[in-house]
Parts: structure tokens; C-alpha cells; sequence
């Protein structure tokens, strides 16, 4: 067994690697990364993921219900990392098999696949904790650089994990993008990791925190015309169902960390497509309680004044 | 939360525990206290409710089931807490938006030819500070079906609620808390409507608070306590203290404190005594005979 194939056995025990390990694995992930388009080109049969956000044995769940990768090639639409316990077993799991099976596990950035996201919603911390220093957060940080912004699964579906951009009109505007940098704070690249369809509005909406698109219907039918796909898949949004349509099947969304924070009690779902693009929801729940391994404290009385 | 409670103490106190599936509680001096946990409201209902409310944006966590309830039986009196109530207030209040630090950016980004600026309060601020009425419990009438009479009469007072008794270590009879709602500022920050309740053999006390942290802009810290005393008087008294607390980044910067909103994920108990006080009232229900 290569040391590879260990190390993917230990991180699914939920084992995580040491830290002169994921150095190496980071560096043979980026000359992998660096090759990959900021669209990059998937072939299906494929299994497209939405969040996981470090909830590591829901992620198992997930395995469980669409296959074993490599039997399985999977679409990961970003947010792997931050809310959850295990950011980083689950980000080192999806990396290895990416270096293990380049070509069978595909992995986009989700907005939080950034240095300033991580430092205030988790990923950051964990790292601290589990190995006592951030070099690991940064080894995986500067990963996160080199991930694709963008996929599209034979010519006909777009996957992204936020949305458009009113600054793109065409995937070669998405091309001509140097990704290799800090998730931007405005900006194309920004755009499609932050940005969400909007029943109210039918073209371009501002959020009211005053940063932030919102793309309506019109936005969407313009765009998969003349890019000429069927629709576009994303991610980004939690939905109670696990997935949900808009704007007459033009755009899905798809949710794949069920009971989100260990407390909403939603369900996941990921979106099997065969070789002939024909779509089946898989809906999944979370992990049983029994096999999370770690034991639930219960807190103590509390007394609060 | 399970927290275990010693079947000793409740039999003391004179208190009975129970637990069905979602609902859980205690019946204590003639007051029946309990939460209900679910999940957050699925699609179809987010609908209705963004339609009774007539809003198209609610919170993305809205644990709409979710409730703590205080009723005392005797005269029907029932305080209780849910989200759908918070959110009529948070749509009532309406306050402007507050705008991300990447604002001020974005003013000078390209804008697309037609742009609508949503302008609805995304913080879901609520000056919501529970729910109640007095029902007439078919029980007690003999009527078919149980009847919402009248509100609940606060008046303002100059008592205050007896924090050393509170901090006293008697054994908690029943403790929980729920979260009515909550929502990631599409992560910018954090808002969330939290209630929790402990029954004590001596008194019940509750806190619901409302914590807002916008990411380098604002944090808010609105908190309603309620604490009822048990006693011999066929009057209980519930005393109601409301207490908003509200800094901008820059202003807790200026007095010294970090810039960083890392710092603000912790227990808002504790970042609430750098918070200054803008609103303070107390007042008081004596509950009908």
C-alpha cells in the first residue's frame, strides 16, 4: 500500500494526517490545481456535492449514498471547511483523493476557501487546536488558491459554487480570470463564489449590506442561452430539501451538509448525472449520533443571569 | 440539552419532570413550563410565513416550532416565545440596513445597467420581548373551546430583579434553551434569537437574548430577563427587565478593545460588559387572581 493509500484510510477514520504530511500532499495537490481551468472540464457520468462544511461523518453519509470515489467521480462545489468539527479531515480526505484520482474527484472553491473567511468562522481555529501551530491552515489556505473557480460538465451544465457576475457574460471572460490569489472583496471572481439567485428581482439586485449581487431570472436565461447550457448547479445556500429549483429549471441549488450546524434538521441531497446527463437527486440525512465517533457532552445546568 | 436533573430535588421541590419526543418540561407551584424543539421550517412553509408577514426575506435558520412556554394554570396566564411573533416585530421595527466594510467599495464597482437595491433590515433586528395572554381554559368554563381573552398588562416598576438570589447554587429543577432564529449575514457576521429558561425549587428565571455581530461594522446585544419568585401569595409577580446594548467596531477599537470580529464569536455574556447600555426598562405583571 503506497503511503498515499494510508493516508487516505487514516483520514477515514477521521485520522488526521501529520503535519510534514499534509505539506507534501499540498505540494503534489498544487502541480495537479495549477494545470486546471478556471472552467474546468468534466466528463459524466458524474455526482455533483454541494457544502459539506467540515461535518466529516455526514460526508461519509454522503460517500455511503453516491459511491466510493474512484468508482464514483465527483463534482465538489466548495465550502469544504469552517461550522463543522472536522474541516480539516474533511479538506485532507477530499485532497488526497484529488491527488490520488485527479481525474475522478474535481474540487471547486466555495467562498469560504479563503484566508479571511477561515480566521473568523472555524477552519482557522481547528487548525490551531489540532496540531497546536497554523501551519497546516497555511499550507491549506495557499491550496485553496489554486482551486478551480468553475466547472462545466459536458458543455451543458455550469457548475459554480455562489453564482454570475454581472461582470460575465461568457465562460471565456471566466477563463481569462488569474484566480491564483485571496478570494477578492469585489470583482468577477468574487462574484461567483458570493453571489445568489433572487426570486425578487428579475435582472441584477444589490444585497443591502450593500456588497453582494443577486441575479434574477432573466439574468440566468440570458446566460445559459448564450453559453449555450442547459442550466446552471451551485451551491452556497442552505435548502431544507436538500436541493431547489428556480426560475422554470434554469438554475439548481444543492446542499449537501444534512442537519447544518448539527441543529437544523435539514435533509442533503447531491445530483447524480449519468453518462447521458440525466439527473437523479439523491436526499440523504445525517449521520446517526452513535456513529460520530466523539461523544456529545451534555452540558451542565447552566447558571446564566 | 440533556442535562440531568436529580429526581431527589424535583420530588422536594415539590416539581414534576416530564418528556414527550419534542416536548419536554416541568410542572411546578401551578406552573407548567416547557420547550419544543423541531427543525427549521421547510420551503413551503417559509412561503406562507414570508406571505402572513409580507416580506419576501426571512432569516435562512428559522426554527419556527421551536417555543418555551410559561403558562401558570391557575389563571390561564401564558408567556411564551416563538419566531414567527420576533419576526413581526422585526418587520415592524424596520430598521435601515447596515452596510459590510466591502460596501464602500462596491459603490465604485461597474454596476449593471438596472440594478434593484434590496433595502429590508437583513439583521432581522427585533425589539421583541415575548409573547402573552391570558386563556380561559375550557377546563375552567366548561366551554367547548379555550379562549384568548385579554393581553398581559406590564406596567413599568422601580423593583429590580434579585441577582444574588439568582447566583445562588440551588439545584436547577429544568434547563433549556432553543434558538427561535438565526441566520449567517451570508457571512458577514452572525444573527440569532436565542430563549433559555431554568426552574429553580425557589423561582423560574429566563433570558431571551438577540446578538448581532455584523463583521467590522456593529455588534448588537438585545436581552429580555424574566424572573417570577414562587411563593405563597396567590399573586405571583413577574419582573421583566429589558436591557439593549449596542457598539459599532470603530467605537469598541477606539476604547481599546480588538477591531478583530474573531474575538466576537465568544459568549455574549461576556463581550456584553463592553457593550454600552441604550436602553434599560423594568416592569412588572402581577399575575390575576
Amino acid at each position: 500500500m503506497s503511503d498515499l493509500d494510508r493516508q487516505i484510510e487514516q483520514l477515514k477514520r477521521c485520522e488526521p494526517l501529520k503535519e510534514s504530511e499534509v505539506k507534501a500532499l499540498c505540494l503534489k495537490a498544487i502541480e495537479i490545481l495549477v494545470e486546471e481551468s478556471n472552467v474546468q472540464r468534466v466528463d459524466a457520468p458524474v455526482t455533483i456535492c454541494g457544502d459539506i462544511h467540515g461535518q466529516f461523518y455526514d460526508m461519509k453519509e454522503l460517500f455511503k449514498v453516491g459511491g466510493d470515489c474512484p468508482k464514483t467521480n465527483y463534482l465538489f462545489l466548495g465550502d469544504f471547511v469552517d461550522r463543522g468539527f472536522y474541516s480539516v479531515e474533511t479538506f485532507l480526505l477530499l485532497l488526497a483523493l484529488k491527488v490520488r484520482y485527479p481525474d475522478r474527484i474535481t474540487l471547486i472553491r466555495g467562498n469560504h476557501e479563503s484566508r479571511q473567511i477561515t480566521q473568523v468562522y472555524g477552519f482557522y481555529d481547528e487548525c490551531l487546536r489540532k496540531y497546536g501551530s497554523v501551519n497546516v491552515w497555511r499550507y491549506c489556505t495557499d491550496i485553496f488558491d489554486y482551486l478551480s473557480l468553475s466547472a462545466l460538465i459536458e458543455n451543458k451544465i455550469f457548475s459554480v459554487h455562489g453564482g454570475l457576475s454581472p461582470a460575465i457574460s461568457t465562460l471565456d471572460q471566466i477563463r481569462t480570470i488569474d484566480r491564483k490569489q485571496e478570494v477578492p472583496h469585489d470583482g468577477a471572481m468574487c462574484d461567483l463564489l458570493w453571489s445568489d439567485p433572487e426570486d425578487i428581482v428579475d435582472g441584477w439586485g444589490l444585497s443591502p449590506r450593500g456588497a453582494g449581487f443577486l441575479f434574477g431570472g432573466s439574468v440566468v436565461s440570458s446566460f445559459n442561452h448564450s453559453n449555450n447550457i442547459d442550466y446552471i448547479c451551485r451551491a452556497h445556500q442552505l435548502v431544507m430539501e436538500g436541493y431547489k429549483w428556480m426560475f422554470n429549471n434554469q438554475i439548481v441549488t444543492v446542499w449537501s451538509a444534512p442537519n447544518y450546524c448539527y441543529r437544523c434538521g435539514n435533509v442533503a441531497a447531491i445530483l447524480e448525472l449519468d453518462g447521458n446527463l440525466n439527473k437523479q437527486f439523491r436526499v440523504f440525512d445525517a449521520a446517526p449520533q452513535e456513529s460520530r465517533g466523539a461523544p456529545v457532552k451534555k452540558p451542565a445546568p447552566d447558571y446564566f443571569l | 440539552m440533556e442535562v440531568e436533573i436529580d429526581e431527589k430535588d424535583l420530588k422536594a421541590a415539590g416539581a414534576e419532570a416530564f418528556f414527550d419526543g419534542g416536548r419536554r418540561g416541568v410542572r411546578i407551584h401551578g406552573w407548567l413550563i416547557e420547550t419544543r424543539r423541531n427543525s427549521i421550517l421547510n420551503s413551503s412553509t417559509i412561503q406562507q410565513w414570508e406571505q402572513k408577514l409580507e416580506t419576501s426575506h426571512l432569516p435562512e435558520m428559522v426554527f419556527g416550532e421551536n417555543t418555551l412556554v410559561l403558562k401558570h394554570l391557575t389563571s390561564g396566564t401564558k408567556i411564551h416565545f416563538n419566531a414567527f411573533d420576533a419576526l413581526s416585530g422585526w418587520k415592524q421595527e424596520a430598521l435601515p440596513p447596515v452596510e459590510v466594510p466591502a460596501a464602500a467599495k462596491w459603490k465604485f464597482r461597474c454596476k449593471p445597467s438596472e440594478q434593484v437595491i434590496l433595502d429590508y433590515d437583513y439583521t432581522f433586528t427585533t425589539p421583541y420581548c415575548g409573547s402573552g395572554t391570558i386563556e380561559i381554559d375550557k377546563d375552567l368554563n366548561g366551554r367547548e373551546v379555550s379562549e384568548e381573552t385579554r393581553n398581559l398588562k406590564w406596567e413599568d416598576c422601580k423593583e429590580q430583579i434579585d441577582v444574588a438570589a439568582l447566583s445562588s447554587k440551588e439545584p436547577i429543577l429544568f434547563y433549556d434553551e432553543v434558538v427561535l432564529y438565526e441566520d449567517e449575514l451570508a457571512d458577514n457576521g452572525v444573527s440569532l434569537l436565542t430563549v433559555k429558561v431554568r426552574v429553580m425549587p425557589s423561582s423560574w428565571f429566563l433570558l431571551l437574548r438577540f446578538w448581532l455581530r455584523v463583521d467590522g461594522v456593529l455588534i448588537r446585544l438585545r436581552e429580555t430577563r424574566m424572573h417570577c419568585v414562587f411563593g405563597g401569595s396567590t399573586n405571583p409577580i413577574i419582573l421583566r427587565e429589558s436591557c439593549w446594548r449596542e457598539s459599532t467596531f470603530q467605537d469598541l477599537s477606539a476604547k481599546g478593545h480588538p477591531f478583530d470580529s474573531a474575538v466576537y464569536n465568544d459568549d455574549p455574556s461576556i463581550i456584553s460588559q463592553r457593550l454600552p447600555i441604550i436602553m434599560q426598562k423594568t416592569q412588572k405583571l402581577v399575575i390575576p387572581s
